[in-house]
């Protein structure tokens, strides 16, 4: 678990907290990418994932001077871009109700992974990529959050607004799924363990 | 699952094929300097409100006191002017 260790620097806080624009390079650096990777994947969209990115990183600047010392930024972005997305999807889902007959037309946005992203990408990054797409949102996230962003079960569970046994439980029926997806059996050792969960 | 089961899950080692995305490098940079000006506007307004917090009252009596005396001063001119003119 190394991911998460950058820019968790006390006196990088500090810095931020007192309107260092330096400090701000520092954080932006070593997160943009990751912040962004993970709302494209959420949202599936570009210019969804690129307007909520661009929230996240103003709602920081915006509360920097009210962070409090030992704020730890990765899961404070990762919280921040994640409540972002859902309540984005929240009024997404509440505009297909009210309109649904004026949602055909509209120009059909673009979905990502592209099959031209898809082409590009290798065969196991392919169909990862593609697993991952079919799952459901609350699944993707704990997945993403965990074994492609190296959150610790609890800094996860903690992003996502759940109790780590909550989390756990969902951890495994995600991983479960992308399995099935995936078309690989877990080993029988894996499935006693998730029966042996699922059953507390 | 347990951290460590995490750790050694061969699935989980998949995502490692993943590909970091990014947003073009002109987005990044345009959203770097709104940033910026935010962070930097907040300093201006904290140094601003610093800079008052730090003043004392008292050197704040003597320069009220000279404005409000010009302020009547210029008043009295104005309404005299008025007078001589017959407004």
């Amino acid at each position: 678990m190394t991911k998460m260790d950058l820019s968790d620097d006390p006196s990088v806080v500090a810095r931020l907290r007192n309107g260092d624009t330096a400090a701000f390079d520092h954080v932006y650096d070593a997160y943009r990418a990751r912040v962004f990777a993970f709302l494209l994947r959420m949202s599936r969209n570009r210019t969804v994932a690129e307007d909520l990115l661009d929230e996240t990183w103003l709602r920081l600047v915006r509360h920097a001077r009210s962070l409090k010392p030992d704020t730890r930024l990765g899961p404070w972005l990762f919280t921040v871009a994640r409540n972002l997305y859902w309540t984005h999807r929240r009024a997404l889902l509440v505009q297909e109700a009210a309109v649904p007959e004026l949602i055909g037309l509209w120009p059909s946005s673009v979905t990502w992974p592209s099959p031209f992203d898809l082409a590009v990408a290798g065969e196991l990054e392919r169909r990862v990529e593609a697993a991952l797409s079919t799952l459901s949102p609350q699944q993707r996230e704990v997945l993403l959050l965990v074994a492609y962003e190296e959150l610790t079960p609890g800094d996860a569970a903690a992003v996502c607004g759940i109790s780590p046994e909550a989390f756990r439980q969902r951890l495994s029926r995600a991983r479960t799924s992308l399995a099935e997806k995936l078309d690989l059996r877990p080993t029988t050792a894996q499935a006693t363990r998730d029966l042996a969960h699922e059953g507390r | 699952m347990r951290e460590d089961e995490i750790d050694t899950d061969q699935l989980f080692r998949a995502f490692a094929t993943l590909r970091m995305r990014d947003v073009h490098q002109r987005r990044a940079n345009r959203l770097r300097n709104r940033c910026h000006a935010v962070l930097e506007s907040q300093r201006r307004t904290a140094a601003g409100t610093g800079v008052l917090r730090d003043v004392s009252p008292r050197r704040l009596i003597g320069p009220a006191v000279a404005g409000l005396w010009c302020i009547v001063y210029v008043a009295e001119i104005i309404r005299r002017a008025a007078e001589v003119y017959g407004f």
